[in-house]
């Protein structure tokens, strides 16, 4: 048993080292391109317009882990971010306790994910693409499609726009999240628990874990974060819309699945969905300095989360044949 | 009767949508404008066939939205070139079999998951046609449109030709040993290889198929207006595999009625329509297809833990 | 865990090397004068959109006139925050001068309110952010010139009475918004005889334009007129009023482009199509950029010269491209884009 633990290790570490050296490749190759990429301004440039997909993929690595997935977190952001902009501006709340309500309907939001798949154990693919249309629906009921809601005071923007003690102000909530997340994932019983049950869920539950706690942990997390998401998505841009947050779900299951995660569940890594992330927007953004137009950064985000997938397997390919070498004799008896 | 409970709830669901449309908007139900619908949706159907299949055999594919869009461009350029409208036909469905093969071959050669093998080639197949094509319509060549017949002939032939390929599979599934590969597959792979199935030419072909069919359903849209235009397609994927979902067929693999998807796809193609005949603002229509998911599986949920229980 | 660190340590070294490179806060060529080639930034509201692809036509070739180096490039999905991330990258990238047709009125403006503290010289065209965000805008038409002639028109079709339809392209679109309130003005004031009975959007999508105006069509009997004021709408809703055998009963009129609109308004089934020259305006919109840059080009300026098409007129702060112009069996033919 040790030994094949060694194994994943090994696996994982591979995996890992093989994303971070396409960072480094990426980084060099964007620096020689481009005068302008690897200065100061840039790198914020990065961390700032990559922390709400990274939020939302941070909160979707325990998901996976279980075995799930929630594709509703791109249209909860939307919905999180006009309920925002409706708390403060039609009724009236200062802006902390907007925010607070706005958690609370991730919070609330999450749950409603986190019911139908542990009460009802209904599949997480199909629940969250129903709340997928649901919440962005919603959204765009509440506001009749046309309503936005900006003049934030400036107190505020300050959140998503300006540099607090020199880095960008929303990256201290980003590290603190991700310290927590990896915490959760890597160093807790709960998190342990994750992998579990994404390996074998019955098997989780005849050990005694509560495995419908664990999971509606995850999507009420999810939609917790997905609310400060949205949060910090408006303070950025200035302005709330019901349409937010559209295609941040693809691009957060790209950046854990690129991180080494398998979606299958049961392995996987909160560091290897950061790389994940990095790679993807050091990617985006390095292509406009070397002058490519959007659609290539598209297409090679597509090529590279083939080609992590690829590489991810080959080692167990090869376990695979050789294994198969060696079982050739026990055919199975029907042809 | 219990057999087919699920499919006949859904049927239920769609008799009690139109019958609500019969007492509040009877114009919905004059036969040009339903005609019209319905040969839109042919094309969905098709695609919706297949994608039962797949979520059957235990995998998803949401590329076919972006396969559609090339497809539909590839044939339109061709067509406008001066193939014969036989030879683009071929041509599509050729295309969108050789976009499958490779989902199918990453898929079942490879092992990957498909929901992100499928995410991959989404993203790629769009953004490379969106870099080529800019947006650009192809204006198709006259006499291409309802393939040269009348107006209302070109739409029954379409209507038909759907419903034909939505038989035929239903037929197939069920007695073909083909077609009960797929559900062994969607079952339990192993079991299924134990028993001298080969899961994994199984997984393939069901993708080379789906790919076919999106072909194929390119081209029944395409000879539906004279200009084709790259957008086509978006948002497939969710129409066919909510049909699919709210239908019967289980994310699970191995359970699910074609005839099911068929019902579903109805439901779901009904709503726009609808909000438009009762003079219901437009933006109400995601969150009413998110409920009617919603409801479709809670309603699943909740049966099999009564049965559970 | 020794090779991670190992890593971890050539990548910090790597980044810390990477960040000793200058980042300047000031635009690229502040002291030009001839030495440096202006590097102007065209942002479409988004990829894959013919209209802006025969603006970029029109940009390309000031680009060329001027010596000009011309970036064209926009977001591909449809996510509000996208054009701010672009601009922002260019400004870091350094470029002299933006121009953006903005999706997001108040949203964009964040960033480029941004880029003019760094110094570089902003313009939005075709649609407008917020006034203090930018120094000038190329302006086609006014909202409200936009929003009036589409309603005279579809006047001049019904006879001044009836009901009509709308076709946007979604419901969050900022520019359509203002012109569908100026459609509503200009009805309220003059034409109180026509009702606006449903507004339904098409997604930017021309099937679903068709599926969209289908439904309209058999819901709505005394429908005489269908406006779809985005392009892929107007095909899309001729093709319906087409199919439904209902040509010349319901008019068809929109803003979209000649190419996609001559089968129909020579079939008939379409009578006007209202647009403007786009490869004007990217043309206009790359020498405005160019001029501001180079200081040129001042406020209060009361004109602007832009190569071949010759004089434009300021007003205020817009820079007018001139009047809509009206596509019809008459003349659409002459036009290629």
């Amino acid at each position: 048993m040790n030994t094949d633990k060694h194994g994943f290790k090994t696996i994982l570490l591979r995996h890992e080292t093989i994303l971070l050296l396409v960072v480094l490749l990426e980084w060099f190759y964007f620096n020689s391109v481009g005068p302008r990429f690897g200065s100061v301004d840039n790198t914020f440039d990065i961390m700032r317009h990559s922390v709400e997909i990274g939020l939302l993929a941070l909160v979707m690595t325990p998901i996976i882990l279980t075995g799930g997935i929630d594709l509703s977190v791109g249209s909860l952001l939307g919905l999180c971010a006009i309920s925002f902009g409706k708390f403060w501006r039609d009724a009236g709340m200062p802006i902390p306790l907007a925010a607070v309500c706005t958690i609370g309907i991730g919070a609330l939001a999450g749950g409603l994910n986190a019911t139908l798949i542990t009460w009802l154990r209904l599949p997480p693919l199909i629940v969250t693409l129903g709340t997928f249309s649901l919440f962005r629906g919603l959204a765009e009921a509440i506001t009749r499609g046309a309503d936005t809601f900006t003049n934030f005071p400036a107190s505020f923007l300050f959140l998503g726009q300006e540099r607090w003690l020199g880095i960008p102000a929303q990256a201290p909530i980003f590290i603190l999240v991700a310290i927590g997340i990896w915490l959760l994932v890597h160093r807790t019983t709960f998190g342990r628990s994750f992998r579990a049950i994404g390996f074998a869920p019955e098997g989780t539950r005849y050990a005694g874990i509560s495995v419908e706690r664990r999971l509606a942990m995850a999507y009420v997390l999810a939609g917790i974060i997905a609310a400060v998401a949205a949060i910090i998505y408006t303070s950025r841009l200035g302005q709330a819309k019901a349409d937010a947050g559209m295609g941040y779900e693809l691009f957060a299951i790209t950046a854990v699945v690129l991180g080494g995660t398998s979606i299958f569940g049961g392995i996987g890594t909160v560091h290897g969905t950061l790389l994940g992330v990095a790679a993807i927007a050091v990617l985006n953004n390095g292509l406009v300095h070397a002058r490519q137009p959007r659609e290539v950064a598209g297409m090679l985000t597509g090529l590279l989360l083939i080609l992590a997938l690829t590489s991810s397997i080959i080692p167990k390919m090869l376990a695979s044949l050789k294994a198969r070498r060696q079982t050739s004799a026990t055919k199975p008896i029907i042809t | 009767m219990k057999k087919h409970f699920r499919e006949l709830s859904v049927a239920g669901a769609l008799a009690v949508v139109l019958i609500g449309l019969a007492i509040f908007a009877p114009a919905f139900f004059q036969p040009q404008p339903l005609l019209s619908l319905l040969t839109r949706e042919a094309p969905t159907l098709v695609v919706a066939c297949g994608m039962a299949l797949v979520i059957i055999s235990r995998q998803i594919d949401i590329s076919v939205g972006s396969q559609f869009a090339v497809c539909s461009v590839c044939a339109g350029l061709l067509a406008a070139k001066g193939w014969p409208l036989p030879l683009v036909f071929v041509s599509s469905v050729l295309f969108g079999a050789i976009m499958g093969a490779f989902n199918g071959w990453l898929v079942a050669g490879l092992r990957l998951p498909s929901i992100v093998v499928t995410l991959a080639t989404m993203v790629t197949w769009r953004e490379a046609l969106r870099w080529q094509r800019q947006g650009e319509f192809v204006n198709l060549p006259d006499g291409l449109q309802w393939l040269g017949l009348s107006q209302v002939a070109g739409q029954w032939t379409l209507i038909l030709a759907a419903l034909v390929i939505l038989v035929f599979l239903a037929l197939a599934t069920k007695h073909l040993s083909a077609g009960r590969f797929v559900y062994a597959v969607g079952t339990d792979a192993e079991a299924a290889r134990l028993a001298g199935i080969r899961p994994q030419l199984t997984t393939f072909s069901v993708f080379v198929f789906m790919g076919a069919l999106v072909g194929l359903a390119a081209m029944m849209n395409v000879v539906q207006s004279p200009q084709v235009d790259p957008k086509s397609g978006s948002g497939l994927e969710l129409k066919v595999i909510a049909a699919a979902v709210v239908g019967g067929v289980a994310v699970s693999g191995g359970r699910g009625k074609l005839w099911g998807v068929f019902v579903g796809l109805l439901l779901l193609a009904c709503i726009s329509p609808a909000l438009t005949h009762l003079h219901i603002e437009a933006y109400w229509e995601k969150a009413i297809q998110g409920a009617i998911i919603l409801l479709a599986v809670v309603a699943d949920g909740l049966r099999t833990r009564k049965q559970r229980n | 865990m020794k090779n991670i660190l190992s890593l971890l340590l050539v990548a910090g070294l790597a980044f810390v090397s990477g960040c000793g490179k200058s980042d300047s806060s000031s635009s690229g060529s502040t002291d030009s004068a001839g030495g440096k080639k202006i590097t102007v930034a065209l942002m479409p509201k988004s990829k894959g959109n013919a209209y802006f692809i025969s603006c970029k036509k029109g940009a390309d070739k000031a680009a060329k006139e001027l010596g000009v180096d011309l970036i064209f490039d926009g977001p591909t999905d449809p996510d509000p925050a996208k054009q701010n991330e672009i601009v922002e990258n260019w400004i870091t990238l350094g470029v002299d001068a933006i121009a953006v047709a903005c999706e997001n009125r108040e949203g964009i403006s964040t960033a480029l309110r941004k880029a003019k503290a760094k110094g570089i010289k902003v313009i939005t065209y075709d649609a407008d952010a917020l006034p203090d965000a930018r120094e000038f805008f190329v302006n086609q038409a006014t909202p409200e010139g936009i929003g009036y002639g589409l309603m005279d028109e579809a006047a001049r079709l019904c006879g001044n009475e009836g009901e009509f339809a709308i076709i946007t392209a979604s419901l969050t679109a900022a520019n359509m918004i203002e012109w569908q309130k100026h459609i509503e003005v200009r009805r309220a004031d003059k034409y109180p005889n026509m009702k606006m009975i449903a507004l339904r959007p098409c997604d930017d999508l021309k099937d679903k334009a068709q599926s969209e105006t289908t439904a309209l069509l058999s819901a709505n009997t005394n429908l005489k007129c269908i406006m779809a004021i985005c392009s892929p709408g107007v095909p899309g809703a001729a093709e319906a009023v087409k199919q439904a055998g209902k040509t010349g009963k319901v008019k068809v009129l929109g803003l979209g482009l000649p190419n996609e609109n001559k089968r129909y308004v020579h079939d008939g089934v379409t009578d006007s199509v209202i647009l403007w020259n786009t490869e004007d305006l990217g043309y206009l919109a790359v020498y405005s950029a160019n001029a501001l840059a180079k200081g040129e080009l001042k406020a209060g300026d009361k004109k602007i010269k832009a190569g071949a098409l010759g004089e434009f007129d300021i007003n205020g702060d817009n820079i007018m491209l001139g009047k809509p112009f009206i596509f019809n069996k008459a003349n659409i033919d002459q036009f290629d884009f």
